[in-house]
């Protein structure tokens, strides 16, 4: 499947900003059965300077820096993007989870690739709580995607999606009592739960193609950046998973970076000098061509 | 003090002559500095003992008390913000230093050299190849899951310590063991400093008898590794401090004054295209290197944690461009991890081909399988702590939780915690500490005791600071440098070899001072401070010189005294400013006296008064330490520590008040006169001058307008003029040139027009126009900036003013023209002032915010 993205950050101030920084994570990230036709952001105001890197999860990442007063600040990043459906890996084939945590925790040599998303981060920190929950999913000897598979399912039963509910601070404990939240809490709940077990599981930000109701057209705009899990097995490597739509993702989700959590990839992260309140307005296309 | 008043303090005290060392008492299965076993003096200590003996029982407690007026003078460790009422944990300095043998310091400097060495060799791994992550020699859960790996710093072309300190103790054999690494910021050794130059005071001849190797050569090559490591003529080198609100503060500002280096806070810099730059009243200046004392995972919040907003924005990228920009590295606390204890026999061995010469006391990584197991199977005998604590503040280490003291529950809680976030956790055994003699009144007792040991890279090799800082612990309950009691002492290096005394440590701040160029530019934050200085010791001394006139006409005549309704107004118009208040007392005007009096010595509420003013005055000089010299700051610390002025102690009688104040006023002028003397004339000086003009402009201003707006009958008015020359300071003047009563006129002159009185309102007038006139964003053309036009439209009517006709009454008694220009003069005064802040300070006032983008579709 070929997509069209356009996503359009439109930041409006109430007073004049002085000097912004922005980190930006917009670039999709070439992964297997992903490849990058295209991609381009635009800027308004043109930054006085802006660097390409990679971060240190292998993600392309921007930071820019707008030194002049501004009062708006556009960042629409535009790209085509190819997804080829997945081959859907033998989840009940993989090693039983209490023998790869085992492994993992043992001695060396490791793949650091791995053993990092095993350790709590900012967002996604192990507590007896979130252990507990995830534990109903991982009986003595499951293999480990499966269990991943079936947490994916639970969280999708037993949360209510409500976009009003959470914010970027939530805590996975205050998630857990409050049942209700958005893609990225359900993603950390998850990814907190199988670290709690000693597993590797690691944040997923992209975009989902959506499906507008049948016989009505696509809204323009109405689209949405999404944040699911990846999870690692040794006979597979990395597989992920939707607990928001309760599905392993194949060829309509489209990645843009991996991290230990929101805060790693979140898709713009800025420090403002000035600008009093503002307001934020998103829109977001993935388009099948 | 003088002597006199030293041995009146001191009586009781036991005669002259007695061994303090008498009853020490060191026990005989725990190792002492001091005393061996069988209560011998060790050889590197009998020099010591027997000069130390040599001192009359009453000139060591005299030293003592001299001790502690020197810390609190110079307020070693004190938290500036802290309220006065809640008394935290007093810094104090023990009169006995510990004592190395040279032998015993060959084996500590070498060891923490390897130590240091290590560390480097660590850092250099997990921020580059990660092989020993890989290999497992150093586990990657446990640097993974401590926030102080910042992988943004991952692949650094260089990583490498250049400061490191280490917190070592002996166990009661003798043998010793480390505690805990510092490896973020070099902060603690500006307390070591400190405590060094405070100790040397009084015990200088102690320390030469004992041929104490000195600090200065260590500070002293420290500073030209730091100058040679940048490659430009005049370089900026910062200090970045969290500023004055840290607990560490003291120890940043003084490392700063003392290496020459630029004290400074993240909103004090500005990184633009990947450059750090100062914010200065010239514009942007860039800094070519940043010694580092703020923690690193909050010195971005762009790239590191977002709610650490302790760096400049962009710092990380800076370091992209320039990667020995900031020392330590960002990242580096990564090797102060508690965990790492136990891998490092087998990484010293691994990377440096040697053995690990002092290991770290008892401690298990609870990341660990087999640890866990161990630490839960003597699950009693343990402490647990978090393996990344985050402060490295002397004394300040947790004392951990001791599941020996749990309920059930809590433990059982706790195992469950360590088995989710073991990573994060170590078990500790304590083991106990050796002892070292400490001092107390009735004669030297042992005290167990750990010490803090520094090192520093310079001509690429580490080197020991010949010196430290050692604490009493909690031998009881400690595992680490966890001090309760705030007790502190020097550490001296006893040398076998001649040490060359001349060049003396106990005057750094004036030393240092003269290092410090003009050309570095002023920081917008540190102007607004110097302004603020300026005003509150000018309204501080205004205040004081108006109540001792007052006193002292009260008190020589009494009842009959004339003046008694002006000195009553003078007094509530200082106390009313705050509150916009009218007066409206109608009492008699002694007894209204007495109470405004008390009100202005006492009250903390009262904005105006002196306690509140001369705690502003403190606050904001605190803030401007590393500016200040040495005696200018004890001058203003000592209204600090004096109950009196704290509004904790009201003199009894008349007398006794109008004595405090007296000393008050000298202790101010001491101050001033420290700031004319030794105060380079910079933009820094412009300021605080500015500010104490507008000041005293502003308040004799008020006072002649609160007294002679209106006119009164002829003794009461001369009453109000020869209190008010007073006040002002220029009654011998006015003498001088009249040889009558005064009238409103001749006073008007002297104190509102003479130029050349430096107590005139015409005199601090043209004193701000020149001031506006030199500063770097004055007009250099014709059109002038708004202040420069204030002050201008200002002093052209006071010098146009004709004092016959402002001293005219009209047919109600008012003074129509006098009232209209020193209302004009009262009201453009804040105007000025807030303008100049505006123009010079406003660059300090934006605060930095975050903003996310949100995942998923809008609410």
């Amino acid at each position: 499947m070929i997509y069209d993205l356009s996503h359009k950050t439109l930041y409006r101030y109430s007073a004049p900003v002085a000097q912004s920084h922005h980190l930006i994570h917009l670039a999709p990230r070439a992964v297997p059965g992903q490849t990058v036709n295209r991609h381009t952001v635009i800027i308004d105001p043109a930054p006085a300077s802006s660097t390409d890197f990679t971060d240190a999860f292998g993600n392309p990442a921007t930071i820019l820096a707008i030194e002049q007063d501004h009062s708006e600040l556009l960042i629409h990043s535009r790209g085509q993007i190819e997804v080829r459906a997945k081959v859907k890996p033998d989840i009940g084939a993989t090693v039983s989870w209490a023998d790869l945590a085992r492994q993992l925790s043992g001695p060396g040599p490791h793949d650091l690739s791995v053993v990092q998303y095993v350790c709590a981060s900012r967002y996604a920190r192990p507590a007896p709580d979130v252990r507990d929950y995830a534990r109903v999913s991982f009986p003595q000897g499951r293999p480990v995607l499966e269990g991943a598979m079936d947490l994916t399912s639970r969280i999708y039963a037993d949360f209510k999606y409500d976009p009003r509910a959470t914010d970027v601070a939530t805590s996975v404990s205050e998630l857990l009592r409050i049942r209700r939240g958005v893609c990225q809490d359900f993603a950390h709940l998850a990814i907190a739960g199988l670290r709690s077990l000693g597993l590797p599981a690691r944040y997923v930000s992209g975009y989902l193609l959506t499906h507008p109701p049948a016989g009505q057209p696509r809204l323009q705009g109405a689209d949405a950046s999404h944040a699911w899990i990846s999870v690692w097995a040794p006979e597979t490597g990395w597989v992920d998973f939707d607990p928001t739509n309760n599905l392993m993702p194949s060829d309509e989700h489209i990645t843009i970076a991996y991290g230990r959590d929101y805060h790693d990839v979140s898709p713009i992260a800025g420090v403002l000098l000035g600008g009093g309140d503002h307001r934020i307005d998103v829109a977001v296309d993935v388009v099948p061509l | 003090m003088s002597v006199l008043a030293m041995t009146t303090q001191v009586e009781g005290a036991p005669a002259a002559g007695d061994d303090p060392f008498q009853d020490y008492g060191a026990h005989a299965l725990r190792y002492d500095e001091l005393a061996t076993p069988d209560g011998a003096i060790r050889p590197h200590w009998r020099v010591f003992c027997d000069e130390f003996r040599a001192i009359p029982s009453d000139r060591r407690m005299a030293r003592v008390l001299r001790l502690n007026r020197l810390v609190r003078e110079n307020g070693i460790a004190e938290d500036i913000f802290a309220d006065a009422a809640q008394t935290a944990e007093p810094w104090r300095i023990d009169l006995l230093p510990v004592i190395f043998s040279a032998g015993e310091w060959a084996f500590l400097e070498r060891a923490v050299i390897q130590r240091a060495r290590l560390a480097s060799a660590i850092l250099a791994d997990v921020y580059g190849p990660q092989t020993l992550l890989r290999s497992g020699d150093a586990p990657p859960t446990l640097i993974f899951s401590d926030g102080a790996y910042l992988r943004p710093c991952l692949n650094a072309p260089d990583p490498s310590l250049d400061f490191y300190a280490v917190d070592l103790a002996r166990a009661p054999d003798g043998s010793w063991r480390a505690l805990d690494t510092h490896a973020e910021t070099p902060a603690g050794s500006g307390f070591a400093l400190a405590n060094r130059v405070v100790h040397a005071q009084v015990a200088s001849d102690l320390f030469r008898s004992v041929n104490g190797l000195r600090l200065a050569p260590f500070y002293q090559k420290l500073q030209s590794e730091l100058l040679s490591r940048v490659n430009r003529d005049d370089p900026l080198i910062a200090l970045l401090t969290p500023g004055p609100h840290h607990e560490d503060y003291f120890g940043h500002a003084y490392l700063a004054r003392y290496l020459g280096l630029v004290l400074m806070e993240g909103g004090d810099m500005r990184v633009v295209g990947g450059r750090v730059y100062m914010k200065t009243l010239e514009g942007l200046k860039l800094i070519d290197l940043i010694v580092r004392c703020v923690e690193g995972a909050s010195a971005d919040p762009l790239e590191f944690s977002p709610s650490g907003f302790l760096g400049p924005v962009g710092l990380m990228q800076a370091v992209r461009k320039s990667p020995r920009l900031v020392s330590n590295m960002l990242g580096s606390a990564i090797v102060e991890n508690r965990g790492l204890a136990q891998y490092l026999p087998a990484l010293c061995k691994k990377l440096l081909g040697e053995d690990l010469a002092l290991p770290d006391a008892p401690r298990w990584w609870l990341g660990d399988e087999a640890s866990r197991a161990h630490a839960f199977a003597n699950f009693n005998r343990m402490v647990i702590r978090r393996a990344r604590e985050g402060t490295g503040r002397p004394g300040g280490a947790e004392f951990g939780r001791s599941p020996a003291r749990m309920s059930q529950d809590a433990a059982a809680a706790l195992r469950d915690e360590i088995v989710l976030n073991g990573a994060t956790l170590v078990a500790e055994e304590p083991v106990g500490f050796a002892t070292t003699p400490s001092w107390t009144p009735t004669g030297v007792r042992p005290a167990p005791y750990a010490v803090r040991l520094f090192a520093a890279r310079f001509g690429g090799e580490y080197h020991v600071m010949p010196g430290g800082i050692a604490l009493t612990v909690d031998a009881a309950t400690g595992v680490s440098l966890s001090a309760a009691d705030g007790n502190t002492r020097d550490v001296w290096v006893a040398s076998p070899n001649e040490v060359n005394h001349h060049v003396t440590l106990m005057r750094p701040a004036i030393e240092v001072s003269s290092v410090q160029r003009s050309g570095k530019g002023l920081r917008s934050r540190a102007a607004d401070n110097l302004f603020w200085l300026g005003r509150y010791t000018e309204r501080a001394d205004g205040t004081m010189r108006l109540m001792r006139a007052a006193l002292t006409r009260m008190r020589d005549e009494g009842a009959e005294s004339r003046a008694g309704e002006a000195v009553r107004m003078a007094l509530a118009a200082i106390l009313d400013k705050d509150a916009g208040r009218k007066d409206d007392d109608k009492r008699e005007p002694l007894k209204a006296v007495e109470d405004l009096v008390v009100t202005l010595m006492t009250s903390r509420d009262r904005a105006y008064s002196l306690p509140s003013t001369l705690e502003s005055a403190h606050q904001v000089a605190s803030l401007l330490r590393d500016r200040l010299s040495t005696e200018a700051w004890r001058a203003l610390q000592s209204f600090e520590t004096n109950p009196v002025w704290r509004g904790d102690a009201m003199p009894a009688g008349v007398t006794d008040i109008i004595d405090a104040l007296d000393q008050g006023v000298a202790t101010l002028a001491a101050f001033n006169g420290m700031v004319a003397e030794n105060m380079t004339r910079n933009h820094g000086w412009r300021f605080l001058d500015i500010g104490r003009r507008l000041e005293r402009a502003s308040n004799l201003s008020e006072l002649l307008l609160a007294l002679f707006g209106q006119a009164h009958d002829d003794d009461s008015e001369t009453s109000g003029l020869l209190f008010t020359l007073e006040a002002a300071d220029s009654i011998i003047t006015f003498r001088s040139r009249y040889l009558f009563a005064p009238v409103l006129a001749l006073v008007l002159d002297l104190l509102l027009l003479d130029e050349t009185n430096p107590r005139s309102v015409g005199f601090q007038l043209a004193a701000v126009d020149a001031h506006l006139s030199a500063l770097p964003q004055a007009s250099q053309s014709g059109v002038q900036t708004e202040e420069q036009r204030m002050i201008l439209e200002l002093l052209t009517r006071v010098r146009l003013a004709k004092v016959a006709q402002l001293a005219q009454t009209g047919p109600d008694g008012s003074r129509g023209e006098f009232r209209a220009l020193f209302l004009h003069i009262v009201n453009t005064l804040p105007r000025l002032s807030e303008a100049i802040t505006r123009r010079y300070f406003s660059l300090t006032e934006d605060e930095l915010r975050r903003v996310y983008s949100r995942t998923g579709p809008r609410p």
